[in-house]
């Protein structure tokens, strides 16, 4: 396997630097060759083996560790610990414009650029009309850059980078920028050059991206590596584990707010529909709904039920206090609402209940709830209910 | 071995560098340029009316020379040193958005500083050596071959001192506020306002090995009285200055991995 950057047991310590006592004993410390004192481990004894044609991407969430081992693996910082060898010609676009002198004309910051990447001024003249076509940014490329907008900028980062032809292409979300069509462009430039045998290396949190263009992936979790190896089986675990966590906060906010001041909503459910698929109903049909409050200190509480569009738009919603309305005490701490919407006239389509409980003052919405459900049927009228109505002469 | 010292050198991107820091700094504006000369001039017709007129310093050195063109000819090397290693000493706190994005030889970006100050000062030097010939001072034209190796000699000094201090600087912010003090310090015992001889004997022992100072009075010696002194001292310096620079490149490779940590 023709290996393109290895690395071995990479570890990347920032060191502490706030304070100028701290700089000066950090500056002490390298100069003897001791490690400066510690601050964030950002990487932890990472190891990774890039091969050709094996393109690798690398996922995680925002803090994981990723830019930063992006930036050791393009030599822009060296890591604390452990080694890297480089057998390939990288080409990095972390950001595109980096670089760039804003006062210079767009052709000065071309030709910076490519002498940043190990052109000549011979090999550059020999590109230059395909740097120039591929940015496709016209008269602009004489006007200094701080007059470009950042989807041009882009662009001539981009259009220099592909003139450079390297082995290994390392990219970190750059992608997003710039309109459709420059990124269309830019896709297929990267499909092309993975055609021709180049490799790519990719951070992104987008995992249909991933999928699509890496054999590989690394999942980074707190500087450590959580999983390397086939696309698919990392991708999906990593979702996997995102959902459980979303899940998992949830509950965790739901404990903090305290149990003892809360008013919980203990069962909100359709009468007579217990399994729990969507349940459909037709045009007329009546909609019966019980919401159960647990009340911490066992004073009755308010309930609120309504309908919201599948979209989010709100279409009726009605308080229990405004209508003087108490629950049913079933036992100790646990109140009952029930409700029914007669003859409904919402309009054929998608729909949720929502449930909510508020303290017994009816101030504050504690906690809530939603039913999906359907309302089935042919109408050609427009608009989310029905009116009573009737056509005169 | 040199290979090593040099580390893979970017020629290219180094040319671009130097090229770029001569717009940035002097060629912005036209008036960029004209300041240039005109600083140094307005300094130099300072210093002059200073020594000349108020402290009325005699020379015997530079007999019927004159003040002015033997003052000229040790002021605008020194202010091409000066100026260089000030300028220097914040390009890499300066260039921090560059080295933490993008790989390459960081020590490149000192040493272009250094070399754009020194080709501007080179140019601001021949106009004035042009000027005093035109003024009746004799210049030893030919000697300009040798003023080359002792410019060169001078730039790989200012290239060492660039190298620590800008590497210092990164770490000790407030070296920036100690350096300008310290440089005029050095520019008031270096003999550029006066003649070596001046200094006591004692200290003529010690200063003798102040590199600026044996600069200065080569420079002088070549050009105004068409000398030519190499000594032991020479050799001691270009001894010096070789393992300085080679120094000062270990020491700056030392820390270059960990800019980024501290910018």
């Amino acid at each position: 396997m023709d290996s393109l950057v290895k690395i071995e047991g990479v570890s990347k310590i920032y060191p502490r630097v706030h304070k100028s006592h701290e700089r000066l004993q950090a500056f002490i410390s390298l100069l003897f060759g001791r490690e400066p004192a510690h601050g964030a481990v950002v990487l932890d004894n990472i190891n990774l083996d890039v091969v050709r044609g094996q393109s690798l991407g690398i996922i995680g969430e925002n803090g994981a560790g990723k830019s930063t081992l992006l930036k050791v693996l393009t030599g822009v910082i060296q890591p604390t610990r452990g080694q890297v060898q480089v057998q390939a010609k990288i080409a990095a676009m972390l950001e595109l414009g980096a670089g760039f002198q804003p006062d210079f004309s767009g052709m000065d910051n071309v030709r910076m650029k490519a002498s940043l990447m190990g052109m000549s001024s011979k090999e550059l003249d020999a590109r230059l009309d395909d740097i120039l076509e591929f940015a496709d940014i016209g008269e602009y490329i004489h006007e200094p850059v701080k007059h470009y907008s950042s989807g041009m900028v882009v662009r001539l980062g981009f259009a220099v980078v592909t003139a450079c032809e390297p082995d290994l292409l390392i990219t970190d979300e750059v992608l997003a920028v710039g309109d459709e069509s420059f990124q269309k462009k830019c896709i297929r430039w990267i499909e092309q050059f993975m055609k021709r045998g180049g490799t790519l290396l990719l951070v992104s949190h987008s995992m249909y991206v991933v999928q699509k263009l890496c054999q590989r992936a690394l999942w980074i979790h707190e500087g450590r590596v959580e999983q390397y190896g086939e696309v698919f089986p990392v991708t999906q675990a990593y979702l996997a584990w995102h959902e459980k966590r979303s899940a998992r906060e949830k509950e965790k906010r739901i404990e903090a707010s305290g149990d003892g001041a809360y008013y919980r909503i203990e069962q909100f459910n359709l009468v007579g529909e217990e399994d729990d698929s969507t349940p459909a109903f037709a045009m007329g049909d009546d909609l019966s709904i019980e919401l159960q409050i647990y009340s911490p200190d066992d004073r009755p509480p308010v309930g609120v039920v309504g309908v919201i569009r599948a979209d989010g738009t709100p279409v009726y919603g009605v308080v229990s206090d405004n209508e003087d309305v108490k629950p049913v005490k079933l036992s100790d701490h646990n109140y009952r609402f029930r409700i029914c919407f007669n003859d409904i006239r919402l309009l054929p389509g998608s729909y949720n209940l929502s449930g909510h409980s508020m303290d017994p003052e009816g101030v504050r919405i504690f906690d809530n709830r939603q039913i999906a459900f359907t309302i089935k049927g042919n109408t050609k009228e427009v608009g989310y209910i029905r009116l009573p109505h009737e056509w005169q002469d | 071995m040199i290979d090593k010292i040099l580390g893979k050198l970017e020629l290219s991107f180094f040319r671009n560098l130097v090229i770029r820091q001569i717009r940035q700094d002097y060629l912005e504006n036209m008036t960029g340029f004209a300041w240039l000369i005109l600083q140094p001039l307005i300094l130099l017709a300072v210093y002059a009316f200073v020594f000349s007129t108020i402290f009325k310093a005699r020379i015997p050195e530079a007999g019927d020379i004159g003040f002015v063109p033997y003052l000229a000819v040790a002021f605008w090397p020194w202010t091409a040193f000066s100026e260089a290693i000030l300028r220097a000493n914040g390009s890499i706190t300066a260039n921090g958005a560059l080295i933490g994005k993008v790989a390459f030889t960081t020590e490149l970006i000192p040493l272009s500083s250094v070399t754009a100050t020194f080709i501007m000062h080179i140019i601001g030097y021949l106009a004035v050596l042009i000027v005093l010939q035109l003024l009746g001072t004799h210049i030893y034209w030919l000697y300009l071959l040798l003023v080359i190796p002792v410019f060169l000699l001078m730039w790989l000094f200012a290239c060492g001192i660039a190298l620590f201090s800008s590497a210092i600087q990164v770490f000790v912010r407030d070296l920036a506020q100690i350096l300008p003090p310290l440089v005029t310090f050095w520019f008031f015992t270096t003999p550029i306002l006066y003649s070596a001889s001046y200094l006591p004997e004692s200290i003529q022992n010690i200063a003798q090995y102040n590199p600026m100072a044996w600069f200065v009075t080569r420079l002088r010696e070549l050009l105004l009285f068409g000398e030519i002194n190499l000594d032991f001292t020479a050799l001691v310096i270009v001894i010096f200055i070789m393992v300085f620079a080679w120094a000062s490149l270990r020491f700056f490779r030392r820390f270059s991995g960990h800019f980024e940590d501290f910018l």
